[in-house]
């Protein structure tokens, strides 16, 4: 058994918002990819500083919509045209008019359902273990402060050149963690 | 985006469309009054129900603009106060409208001790009531829409506190005179073509489609004016953003008051109120029903729904431009199966009559809007406008506007400074 | 076209126009986190037990009223021919209405960039599904035998018949289901930032593991933020059509059939418009104690109230117009029962229903055109119970009065509900109240990471500078 910890990366602790998005633009210009900024709220316009692309999650509600209005139509088709038709009411055996009320609310829970659990899949949650969470500074991530951190994993990662990079930007912590 | 597009456009051959249009326009309606009486009639009140709804939508965007205390809609505002300010010259167009209305209204020239349906509603369905409820209506939108662009221009001048507080005040007293006139309106002039027929939601219907015609007005004048240099200063791609984010909200909403109103009369099945779709589920109305269900709802929803096409103007135009197409056809599918039961027909006397009342107004709303400056120059929003100030911080929620730029490049100066 | 006019200097606001701080004082971040965990840490406080004992009692009192009911059947009710709906239905659709403020406040206004919502979304987010999880008792056993409720899920069943989707019941059974489901998940989701602050701050071993479970490894990552804040807008705006649909369908059960009074095409936005108002003057009455017992005036500042009174003034009117449309199509018809159940109404045996509904709804709130009113917080408490009171008789008016007398006066009667009825319906504020106090001692009440989000520190671009303000709060 080997016990030895390997590191994970390396962290910078920032106290403002501006402070962090300046980091951020700033590791993002230094090319790196596996790196991540924490904060304990979304930052306005972090997503551009870090270069991130529009998210996906999208799609999952788009097609979790489709899913719940074609499930809808064709279930109530089903049911009352084909399997067992009825007279109800003078009104057509099918009809997308009667049918829509409860297509629509499958449209929008299939929705629901694919933008919660799509985003929890874009996110790899739950996660309950995470070598971050371990480190006890960490747990201020939550409350006021802001962190960066850099993957030892990231191809152009050198400790040394990481650390000029966040100490330039303004961190005034910066601590190794371990995986 | 913007940056691209600063290079104004030669609209100089474009300038004598307006006067043709009206000279046109209005040779061709005046044959058709000496041809077709009737028809002449109904073509003209579907033209003038047309541009009432810009001109009510203009005013209930003012009104809305206030009421929310809105800051993003600020440079809109002046061209949108033209707009309602329209109303003047609306009453004009109504005059053939107050002349003919016993070749319209059937219910004109019944006796009310003959038909139950109109002796019930008396005395609102009498002669005199008629022009005065026309009159109310007007009184009422002139009134607001000159108070509102009044106080608007006065604030440009002195720049205080106080016009933006009478704004607010004609705005708070004036949506409710505004639901009730419009409801009034859409029924004396619409639904009363049919009188036997009823419907709690027609009021609300005819606004629902005016908004969201008048919305997409809104984007195709400010892409315009920013083209041309005129609002380029004071906007960003917020406001394309939000105009395109309420045109996607009134599609539904149009969609889901309409549905509505049809759902439940469908579902009642009591002829006094289904005869009003029999009539149009005849011949080709059958077909324009579906061009509204697919064209003024689907389409237009499928194609907003993602949230960068609403700053995609080259994507947007169009559809600007189709909203005036499906709300004429939605009008007409409220009017025209009276005249002409069988089948939707598009009139050369429609198109004249169309054509005369683009022209005119126009005109007067191009040499309103030249007479005035371009927008509110010192609204006390307008530095909310322009994205210079976050008064409110991060007020663009989810993250949804990091693709486009909301961050000014330069600061201008701010007086007194914000320090 | 008019000369290019370009402003090199912007005039600043006048002071009465600038806009207010969402949050007071310049609080900090750490101050907010503090503030909103303190108040489910240590022990509850005794008015905390005072409340929660009776509510415990009433919730026992709805179990025994409904083992009661379910061994006995629906006589025990006062439901009885011609008013074959009654406190059910009423009460149904008053719980379901004040949910819709929660919704409304968590979606539509996250969709108008209403920030101040972030202050009391958490709480009507709460207050939508325990108010939901009341509504939902009332059709589940309306029907009588309860143990055949499955029939209304489509589901194979012995006899080989499907459910019968052209009944609005059904629609009520996806509507009402899914309106809960939907809403649970957005709480839910709202709830993973604050779970992670619970975690990183708990002592307790159970705490720990309790929100560390909860909270599903949440690190605040900005790759994670990023999908969250999609996943957070798009069911926003899916919760928006959601919360139009539900009222709207609700109203359905009414309107498509042909009773008078009923059968009208106003009903599904005027119900919508009902439910939001009533909503809100449940947020009122739950959130202006709490905002004095838990100390939270900078978070909810009095602006927040003020806010509120003007979406209960406008929402009020709305409704206000729909009741004026309603008497006005009525008498414009020309339809002889129609006018009879407006007039019936307005004037029959249960007049005070009708002018108690026309008093809550629509002349009080008027009153919120006053700003000394919208602050007054015992004015906005008082107005708020009102409102209440109205919206729950605008119910008793659509139901009772519509049926009590319908289109054959040998079929009229008198309604009047049963013991049974009363001692359930207390029993549901119970139901509410246990739940709610457990929610606010269990969980954060306040979006904690959002409201971080509108203070002017949060903002890198905000010309207030996020350094110094931040400092200034260190200090304090």
């Amino acid at each position: 058994m080997n016990n030895a910890p390997k590191p994970y990366g390396i962290i910078a602790e920032f106290r403002t918002a501006a402070d962090i998005l300046h980091a951020a633009e700033k590791v993002r210009d230094a090319g790196y990819q596996k790196w991540d900024v924490f904060t304990p709220f979304p930052v306005h316009g972090m997503d551009r500083a870090m270069g991130l692309k529009n998210s996906k999650v999208g799609w999952f509600a788009f097609l979790g919509g489709v899913a719940g209005y074609t499930t809808g139509m064709l279930m109530i088709w089903f049911m009352n045209a084909l399997d067992y038709p009825l007279v109800v009411g003078g009104k057509p055996m099918f009809s997308p008019f009667y049918a829509f009320p409860p297509s629509y609310e499958l449209t929008i829970l299939f929705g629901a359902f694919g933008s919660l659990f799509g985003m929890l899949f874009l996110n790899r949650l739950p996660r309950l273990y995470h070598p971050l969470l371990k480190n006890r500074r960490f747990a201020l991530v939550t409350h006021d402060r802001f962190f960066l951190v850099i993957e030892c994993a990231d191809p152009k990662y050198s400790e040394a050149q990481a650390r000029k990079l966040l100490e330039e930007a303004g961190s005034r912590h910066i601590e190794m963690v371990e995986d | 985006m913007k940056k691209s597009m600063s290079t104004p456009l030669d609209l100089s051959r474009w300038r004598k469309v307006p006067l043709l249009l009206t000279a046109g326009g209005g040779l061709v309606a005046l044959l058709g009054l000496l041809v077709n009486r009737e028809q002449f009639a109904f073509s003209w009140l579907l033209a003038f129900m047309f541009f009432l709804s810009l001109s009510a939508g203009a005013l209930f965007l003012v009104m809305a603009h206030h009421l929310f205390d809105a800051g993003w809609s600020v440079p809109l505002r002046r061209f949108l106060e033209h707009l309602a300010n329209l109303f003047p010259w609306l009453a004009v167009l109504f005059v053939p409208i107050a002349l003919l209305a016993p070749t319209l209204y059937q219910w004109m020239s019944l006796d009310p001790h003959l038909d139950h349906a109109l002796h019930a509603k008396q005395p609102l369905f009498t002669r005199p009531m008629f022009y005065a409820v026309a009159a109310i209506c007007f009184g009422v939108w002139i009134f607001l829409s000159n108070r509102l662009r009044h106080w608007s221009l006065e604030q440009d001048r002195s720049g205080a506190a106080l016009p933006t507080h009478r704004m607010r005040f004609y705005s708070c007293v004036g949506i409710f005179l505004f639901a009730i006139t419009l409801t009034l309106a859409a029924i004396m002039w619409m639904k009363a073509l049919q009188h036997q027929w009823f419907s709690t939601m027609y009021g609300v219907y005819y606004f629902a489609g005016s908004v969201w015609m008048t919305l997409g007005t809104a984007y195709l004048i400010t892409l315009v004016l920013d083209r041309q240099g005129v609002l380029t200063d004071t906007l960003h791609d917020h406001q394309y953003y939000f105009l395109g984010s309420l045109l996607f909200a009134f599609t539904v909403f149009y969609a889901y008051i309409h549905f509505s109103q049809y759902f439940i009369i469908w579902n009642g099945n009591m002829p006094e109120e289904t005869f009003w779709y029999v009539l149009r589920e005849k011949g080709t109305w059958w077909w324009v029903g579906m061009v509204i269900i697919f064209g003024h709802f689907f389409l237009p929803f499928l194609a907003l729904l993602r949230i960068d096409v609403k700053s995609m103007f080259g994507f947007m135009a169009p559809l600007c431009g189709w909203t005036w197409l499906m709300h004429y056809l939605d009008l007409s599918f409220n009017i025209m199966p009276v005249k002409h039961p069988d089948g939707f027909v598009l009139h050369w006397i429609d198109l004249g009559c169309w054509a005369f009342m683009a022209g005119l107004l126009t005109m007067i709303f191009l040499r309103e809007y030249g007479k005035h400056p371009p927008y509110p120059l010192k609204d006390p929003r307008l530095v909310e406008a322009m994205g210079f100030a976050h008064p409110i911080p991060t007020q663009i929620s989810g993250g949804e506007l990091d693709e486009c730029d909301d961050t000014p490049a330069v600061h201008p100066e701010v007086q007194g400074g914000r320090q | 076209m008019a000369a290019r006019a370009t402003p090199l200097t912007i005039p600043e606001p006048p002071a009465e126009l600038q806009r207010p701080l969402l949050v007071d004082n310049y609080r900090s971040f750490g101050w907010i986190s503090n503030r909103v965990c303190s108040l489910t840490e240590g022990k509850a406080p005794v008015w905390w037990w005072v409340l929660f004992i009776p509510s415990v009692l009433a919730l026992g009192m709805l179990l025994f009223m409904l083992g009661y009911q379910i061994s006995t059947g629906v006589g025990v009710w006062g439901n009885m021919h011609p008013v074959m709906w009654g406190w059910d239905i009423i009460n149904f659709v008053w719980w379901i209405g004040i949910g819709h403020a929660g919704t409304l406040i968590s979606a539509i206004l996250f969709l108008l960039r209403q920030r101040w919502r972030t202050a009391v979304n958490r709480a009507a987010e709460a207050m939508t599904i325990f108010a939901v999880m009341c509504a939902g008792i009332y059709p589940a056993l309306h029907v009588g035998r309860v143990w055949y409720d499955w029939w209304l899920f489509p589901i194979p069943n012995s006899n080989s018949i499907w459910p019968q989707f052209r009944s609005p019941l059904m629609w009520d059974v996806f509507a009402v289901s899914t309106y809960f489901t939907v809403s649970v998940l957005f709480w839910y989701m709202g709830l993973i930032p604050d779970l992670a602050v619970m975690r990183d701050r708990a002592r307790t071993r159970i705490r720990q593991f309790a929100y560390g479970l909860f909270a599903l490894g949440w690190t605040g990552s900005n790759r994670h933020w990023s999908n969250y804040e999609k996943a957070y807008l798009i069911l926003a705006g899916l919760s928006t059509p959601l919360v139009l649909s539900v009222h709207s369908i609700v109203s359905l059960d009414f309107a498509v059939s042909q009773v008078p009074g009923w059968h009208t095409t106003i009903f599904p936005p005027y119900f919508v418009a009902g439910a939001i108002f009533s909503g809100f003057g449940m947020v009122l009455t739950l959130l202006i104690p709490l905002r004095s017992i838990f100390k939270l005036e900078d978070i909810i500042t009095l602006r927040h109230i003020d806010v509120m009174c003007k979406v209960t003034l406008a929402t009020g009117s709305i409704v206000g117009y729909a009741y004026g449309m309603e008497f006005f199509i009525a008498w414009y018809s020309g339809s002889p029962y129609e006018r009879f159940a407006f007039i019936n109404r307005a004037l029959g045996p249960y007049w005070w229903g009708y002018w108690t509904m026309i008093v809550c709804n629509v002349v009080v709130p008027q009153l919120f055109w006053f700003k000394s009113l919208r602050r007054n917080l015992v004015v906005v408490f008082i107005i708020s119970i009102l409102v209440n009171i109205g919206m729950w008789f605008e119910r008793f008016v659509i139901i009772v009065i519509s049926l009590h007398r319908d289109f054959v006066p040998a079929n009229w009667g008198y309604y009047s509900p049963s013991w049974v009825d009363i001692c359930t319906y207390v029993g549901t504020f119970g139901l509410f109240f246990t739940l709610f106090l457990l929610f606010i001692r269990f969980l954060p009440m306040i979006a904690i990471s959002e409201v971080k989000g509108v203070t002017p520190q949060s903002d890198p671009h905000h010309p207030l500078g996020g350094a110094k303000i931040k400092e200034m709060a260190l200090h304090e």
